[in-house]
């Protein structure tokens, strides 16, 4: 079983590369089995879609901005959760239509499972800088452990030292 | 008519917002579209290393990486006092195409075409690429990823990285071509130019022989008559990597030819109270508020205000197309915001010829693809973005450090037409009060002619619609709200 965890985010919009600065942090786990590929992706829509094509699962971390929930809450949740089947922006499809799109043409190399991990902001970032804020990035371990946990259960992996 | 003031604070959720407001009479008075400004660039570039910064700015979009990368690159060979070598500008040029090549397939056939394939009146659910699909067939749909996936590889082998290119050195480049790469772009692009062509005829057959599209194409609400602006070469066709910008007006005259290193002198911003957005607009022509014709300075950039400014496309199957356009829609210049689509694919075409003459090119396996800088100083690099007239200008310091840094996006540059375009889809969708509820559906057509750029550095996911639009009445009271 082949599994990517995908650290998503723009490394010069601030909190927006949090995606990234989790999976950085994940590397460092010793224990992750080599069946676990972890990549940065700075993309969605397709080609975010081109990266865990061939994997059984994804676990994509993220940046999220989600109406109720506050500034720095993680949640877990499954792709199909996601709002809206159009473009998540005028000029790129959704990774959701991405995915409808291949499923549509008989192809069944789509993982089996998506999962995003979402760090919530309260506003997305607009001010370039490569700092991420300090309340956020207070949230890297516990992203860090819930992403070991989903890694714990799809893979069976007991060593991976979760602290939650 | 009552002043109306938005309370700048109103802030965008990361995607289009659009404020309508209505006159005593219940009809549209005004539409403003609101774009997310990304803010704090030249503070952000002061101190770094020039050479950075062809990497640092494409992280700017997540879509179209390759056009900032190369503008940046451009504007450090002007600031560095440097020449590339031939074979550099040619493989810069192939890269560029690449990245065309791409943009412009997944622009048509996920997110502009729907509305013309599946039908401007189809629900909501099936006007995006999967509607294409039913439509055109599953073996279509294989042939636009397998398509995209080519541009991608040829930008990915020549940028170095797939994503977000590495390649662009003040001077030149740091990697060249050898054999095995060669062939294999000789084969994609082979590819390439076939499915270009299947693109036109299939617009052909869906759009161009239904009457009811080319009547929506060259209906009132979607006429802008406008400058138009774009890169030519030195012959005035459509050149996406160099060149001298030219503007042309409401006959198709030339008004205009300026080296891009003279922008701030042709152009002047606008500033409105009620937006971030800066209106950009010819300043010779002055600003005649948010309106169209000869005396407005307020100009087109993109496929279609490319076609326009230009004389023609510089390679043979795309130039035909092009006088097919013109010839079909009345004559030069077109107005009609929905042939932005139609242009796009003429484009297309054009990137897959131009890539084949490149990549057939004796020079483009040269070692020789970097020449010497000289002292920093003070540099511009303009391309065109596949959305426009993009701009890159640096300051730099004796050290080679930036001082100060601006950039002039596609967007910015069509600012003007695009809030003109989604207040004219507007005025037709409300009428003396009552929202037709197809209003969503002809505006989101409108500006998603012109492929927008809504900072799309940003990868936060959203939790709510990508699309929202506020309806206030003539006392500015908002008495609606629509999403999708």
């Amino acid at each position: 079983m082949k599994t990517i965890v995908v650290g998503i985010g723009n490394p010069i919009l601030g909190d927006d590369g949090v995606g990234i600065h989790i999976t950085r942090k994940l590397q460092k786990n010793k224990n992750l089995s080599s069946d676990i590929t972890v990549e940065e992706a700075q993309t969605g829509g397709m080609n975010l879609l081109d990266l865990i094509i061939g994997f059984d699962h994804a676990i994509l971390v993220d940046a999220v901005s989600l109406t109720g929930c506050a500034h720095g809450e993680i949640n877990r949740f499954d792709l199909s959760d996601l709002p809206t089947v159009h473009s998540q922006n005028p000029h790129d499809v959704s990774l959701s239509e991405a995915i409808s799109m291949i499923e549509a043409l008989d192809d069944s190399s789509v993982p089996q499972n998506i999962t995003i991990i979402g760090v919530n902001l309260k506003q997305i970032p607009r001010e370039f800088t490569e700092t991420i804020s300090s309340e956020i990035r207070a949230c890297i371990p516990q992203a860090v452990d819930m992403i070991l946990s989903e890694l714990q259960s799809l893979t069976k992996q007991d060593n991976l030292n979760v602290n939650t | 008519m009552k002043t109306i003031t938005i309370d700048p604070i109103t802030r965008l959720e990361g995607h289009g917002k659009i404020n309508i407001f209505l006159n005593d009479n219940g009809n549209v008075e005004n539409a403003y579209l609101q774009i997310p400004e990304l803010r704090g660039f030249e503070r952000f570039s002061q101190g770094r290393r020039a050479e950075d910064m062809p990497q640092i700015t494409s992280r700017i979009c997540g879509v179209c990486p390759v056009a900032h990368h190369f503008a940046s690159t451009k504007a450090l060979d002007d600031a560095f006092d440097v020449e590339p070598p031939s074979a550099a500008k040619k493989l810069r040029e192939l890269m560029y195409m690449g990245y065309f090549i791409y943009d412009h397939i997944l622009h048509f056939y996920y997110l502009g075409g729907p509305d013309f394939v599946v039908g401007p009146d189809a629900p909501a659910a099936k006007r995006n690429v999967l509607g294409v699909i039913e439509k055109a067939g599953v073996d279509i749909g294989k042939e636009v990823i397998k398509h995209r996936a080519f541009g991608q590889r040829i930008t990915g082998i020549l940028g170095g990285k797939a994503t977000h290119p590495v390649c662009g050195l003040p001077g030149g480049l740091s990697k060249g071509l050898n054999d095995d790469e060669v062939k294999e772009i000789k084969d994609m692009v082979g590819s390439c130019v076939d499915f270009a062509q299947f693109s036109l005829k299939l617009f052909d057959d869906i759009v161009l022989k239904n009457k009811d599209y080319v009547d929506l194409i060259t209906s009132d609400p979607y006429q802008l008559n406008t400058y138009n602006m774009g890169l030519v070469d030195k012959n005035n066709k459509v050149n996406f990597y160099d060149g001298l910008i030219r503007v042309t007006d409401q006959d198709a005259r030339e008004h205009d030819k300026f080296p891009v290193k003279d922008y701030y002198e042709k152009i002047a911003e606008r500033v409105e109270e009620w937006s971030y957005m800066k209106f950009p607009y010819l300043k010779d022509i002055g600003w005649n508020g948010l309106s169209d014709g000869k005396k407005s300075g307020i100009y087109r950039v993109g496929p279609l205000g490319r076609l326009n400014a230009s004389d023609g496309m510089a390679t043979p199957l795309a130039d035909k197309e092009y006088k097919q356009l013109f010839e079909t829609l009345g004559g030069k210049p077109v107005n009609s915001t929905l042939a932005f689509h139609w242009a796009r694919l003429i484009e297309l075409l054009y990137a897959t010829e131009r890539a084949k003459e490149l990549i057939n090119d004796k020079e483009i396996t040269s070692n020789h693809i970097r020449n010497p800088v000289g002292k920093p100083c003070e540099g511009f690099g303009v391309t065109e973005a596949a959305r426009g007239t993009l701009i890159h200008h640096y300051k730099l310091n004796e050290k080679g450090l930036v001082e100060k840094a601006n950039l002039i996006v596609a967007t910015t540059n069509n600012a003007g037409a695009i809030t003109m375009s989604v207040r004219d889809a507007a005025k037709g969708m409300i009428k003396n009060g009552n929202v037709d509820q197809g209003i969503l559906n002809k505006v989101e057509m409108a500006f998603r002619a012109y492929d927008p750029c809504f900072a799309c550095a940003t990868h936060a996911l959203p939790g709510g619609m990508p699309m929202k639009i506020d309806i206030y009445n003539a006392e500015k009271q908002k008495i609606q709200t629509l999403e999708q």
